[in-house]
This record gives C-alpha cells, sequence and structure tokens, in this order.
C-alpha cells in the first residue's frame, strides 16, 4: 500500500537543510541501535525487507515526527516482539 | 528534532533493549561495540574519491569501472560487502550535456560501503521527495546550476543496486597528481548534488 | 527461468496498490519505460518482508521521461525494479 515512506513526487516538505560537518552519529544511542540492528539481521532474527516493512508500519503522524534512528528503534521494537523475542511490555521495561 | 541528546528518553530504552537481548542470549556481551567500532572503520567518502581519481587519470580504470564497478573498485581494495551481501554497483559518468544524481525515494540505500554514513539531507523527506520532481530545482538548492541543455538523469535507489557518480573532472586539473585529484571530490560529488 | 526482458524493451508498470511492503515507488505506477539493464537476480523484497522464500528473479534498471511520471519536466528517472512490476508495453507512445 501507499505507505508514508513513500514519498517520491510529493511536495509540501521544507527546504532541504545541510549540516555542517555533520558528525555519523548525533548521539551514542544511535550507534547502538545500527549495531543491534546489524546483529539481529546477522542472527536472522528479521531480514532487511522485514525491517523496512516495519519502518513503513509506523503511522504517519509518528513517522513524520520521529528522527531517523528512532524510526529504526521502533522497527527493531517491533519486531523483537512479533518474532517472540520478548513481549511488547518487557521490551519497554515495564 | 527530538532524540538528539544522550540523556532522551530513547538512549535509555536502547540501553534496557540491548540488555535484554544479552541477558536473553540474543546478544554476546561487548558485541554491540565491535560492531560500533567496525561501523566507524568502514566506509568514507575518500573511498569513493579514491575511486573517481583513478579513474580521471586512467582512461581504462574508467571504462572497467563504468562497465563492471563492483570489479573496478576491487582493484583498488574496495567491496560492496559491507551489508550482509555485495551489492551490485553501478556507476553513472557525468558529461559535457549529461548530469546524474542519486536518491532513495522508498528509504535511504546507500553506497554506504564506500561513502560510509549518509547524510541527513539524504535521508530527509525533503530531498526524497522532491530530487525525482524537480531535480533542477534541488540541485539550484545545493548552489549547483546546470545549463539548460544539460540533460539529468534522477536513480532511484530502489532494490539491490547501489550507485555512484562519476563527477567531471575539473578544468585547470592538468597538472595534478591522483592524490590531490582525490582531494577535489566531495561526498556531495558522488552523489550528483555537487559538480566535483 | 529466462529473464523476461532485455535492454530497450518497452515496459509499462503495474498499477495495482499491494496489500503491504514494495518496493514499486507510488510515482513510478501505471508509467510506460525502457529497460536500460538487467541488474541481477534477487528475491522479490514484497515476498522476503512478509517472511516468505522466494525465488531469485530479473531486477531491470528502468529508464522513464519524467513527463510520463509527472506529466512534465525534461529529466528522466531510472528506478531499479523487479520484474514482477512490469508487464510489456503494447502501445505506441
Amino acid at each position: 500500500m501507499s505507505r508514508i515512506n513513500d514519498v517520491g513526487g510529493m511536495v509540501g516538505f521544507p527546504a532541504i537543510v545541510e549540516e555542517p560537518d555533520e558528525p555519523a552519529f548525533h548521539a551514542d544511542w544511535e550507534a547502538h541501535v545500527v549495531a543491534l540492528n546489524g546483529a539481529m539481521l546477522r542472527r536472522g532474527v528479521y531480514n532487511l525487507d522485514e525491517f523496512r516493512d516495519a519502518i513503513e508500519r509506523i503511522p504517519p503522524e509518528e513517522y513524520l515526527a520521529a528522527s531517523y534512528y528512532e524510526k529504526w528503534f521502533r522497527a527493531i521494537t517491533t519486531l523483537l516482539a512479533e518474532k517472540g523475542i520478548a513481549t511488547p511490555e518487557e521490551l519497554a521495561g515495564a | 528534532m527530538s532524540g538528539e541528546h544522550a540523556s532522551s528518553p530513547v538512549a535509555a530504552q536502547v540501553r534496557h533493549v540491548e540488555a535484554l537481548l544479552e541477558e536473553r542470549g540474543w546478544l554476546a556481551p561487548g558485541e554491540v561495540d565491535e560492531r560500533i567500532d567496525a561501523f566507524a572503520a568502514g566506509g568514507s567518502p575518500a573511498h569513493g574519491a579514491a575511486i573517481v581519481a583513478r579513474a580521471w587519470t586512467d582512461p581504462g580504470y574508467r571504462e572497467r569501472l563504468l562497465a563492471d564497478g563492483n570489479a573496478a573498485i576491487a582493484e583498488l581494495g574496495y567491496s560492496m560487502g559491507g551489508a550482509l551481501q555485495e551489492q551490485k554497483l553501478t556507476v553513472m559518468a557525468n558529461g559535457p550535456d549529461e548530469h546524474h544524481v542519486v536518491v532513495c525515494t522508498l528509504c535511504s540505500c546507500y553506497p554506504i560501503a564506500l561513502l560510509g554514513p549518509s547524510p541527513g539531507w539524504y535521508k530527509s523527506e525533503a530531498y526524497r521527495s522532491r530530487v525525482v520532481r524537480d531535480p533542477r530545482g534541488v540541485l539550484r538548492e545545493f548552489g549547483v546550476e546546470l545549463p539548460a541543455t544539460t540533460r539529468i538523469t534522477v536513480w532511484d535507489a530502489s532494490a539491490e543496486s547501489r550507485y555512484l557518480v562519476l563527477p567531471r573532472r575539473p578544468d585547470g586539473t592538468d597538472g595534478l597528481g591522483e592524490e590531490e585529484l582525490a582531494g577535489l571530490v566531495t561526498r556531495k560529488g558522488l552523489i550528483g548534488t555537487a559538480l566535483v | 527461468m529466462p529473464d523476461r526482458f532485455v535492454a530497450g524493451d518497452r515496459v509499462r508498470t503495474r498499477i495495482a496498490d499491494p496489500p503491504g511492503h514494495t518496493r514499486l515507488p507510488r510515482y513510478a505506477r501505471g508509467a510506460r519505460g525502457e529497460i536500460v539493464a538487467t541488474a541481477g537476480h534477487h528475491p522479490l523484497a514484497d515476498e522476503r518482508a512478509r517472511g516468505l522464500g522466494s525465488a531469485p528473479r530479473a531486477v531491470y534498471h528502468v529508464r522513464f521521461p519524467a513527463s510520463e511520471l509527472f506529466g512534465d519536466g525534461e529529466h528522466a528517472v531510472v528506478v531499479e525494479l523487479w520484474e514482477d512490476y512490469l508487464e510489456p508495453d503494447g502501445s505506441r507512445s
């Protein structure tokens, strides 16, 4: 289905902003999210297309409000729950 | 934008999930740190720049690079194998009447193995939405004004290939060696949002 | 199975809006283009995203004039598409 990630050709997004001397990550946790995802993919907990699918399933208003790696982390926890690795409550630390 | 600070709630959530996965044996102790180090030591725009400089100085190499990107970058010790599997590399050469620019409209596919992590603007909805529709306008936002006669091709990385732009060698650089030439090449030049 | 298309073939992308993950961007649906090259063989992303086994099949670089995608524009867009997304274009432009 046409999901919120499928933005090619849309109008209305703001001007393109370049960040001078942009670091690879803006916080340590972002690097941890990338590493975590790489580990799950290599272990075959989920595949890359399932990961992309999980990002695309984020509700549009949350997708647009979240930072890039926040979307990644949300997709990872969605998949960990769906794959039965942990319950949503366990993942949330409740 | 949220989540930019180490003290943010998401940082604590990431730590929590990581600990949970370690506890259950889905992550080995130290594995995350090893991966972070490996990622930091991976691709860099310097790799892409070295490839371009070789193509500028060696016509035979340029031909091989355009015909089979993966084989040609292997000659210089690079590979597209940074991800789970080797990705196909397609290299497009800019010319006097032709300009190429790369995007991933559906997510953020990018030749990380050669260029390192992608810049934020490349991943932004603003860039992804507009460059396929109005590449000339987007290039203008980057300060690139192309002649009206230049044909522009936008490459949407929608499947398994990754793309690299081979910029035109700037005029007046005949006396420069390969290393100096590589120093002229920018990450944006390799994506196509700068001339070099 | 042999590839369905070769470079130079004229194709039309499918119009259908699939129920889940797909790699045919919305802006390139129902559009007529030309095969530039075969870009390898890969399992279909739509099927892998559902955790299904999927046989490798041809993926192509397909060139579209901007006017075909958006109604105007002088540029071209090359989209990389699985052959499942394509059908032969019998029509004349």
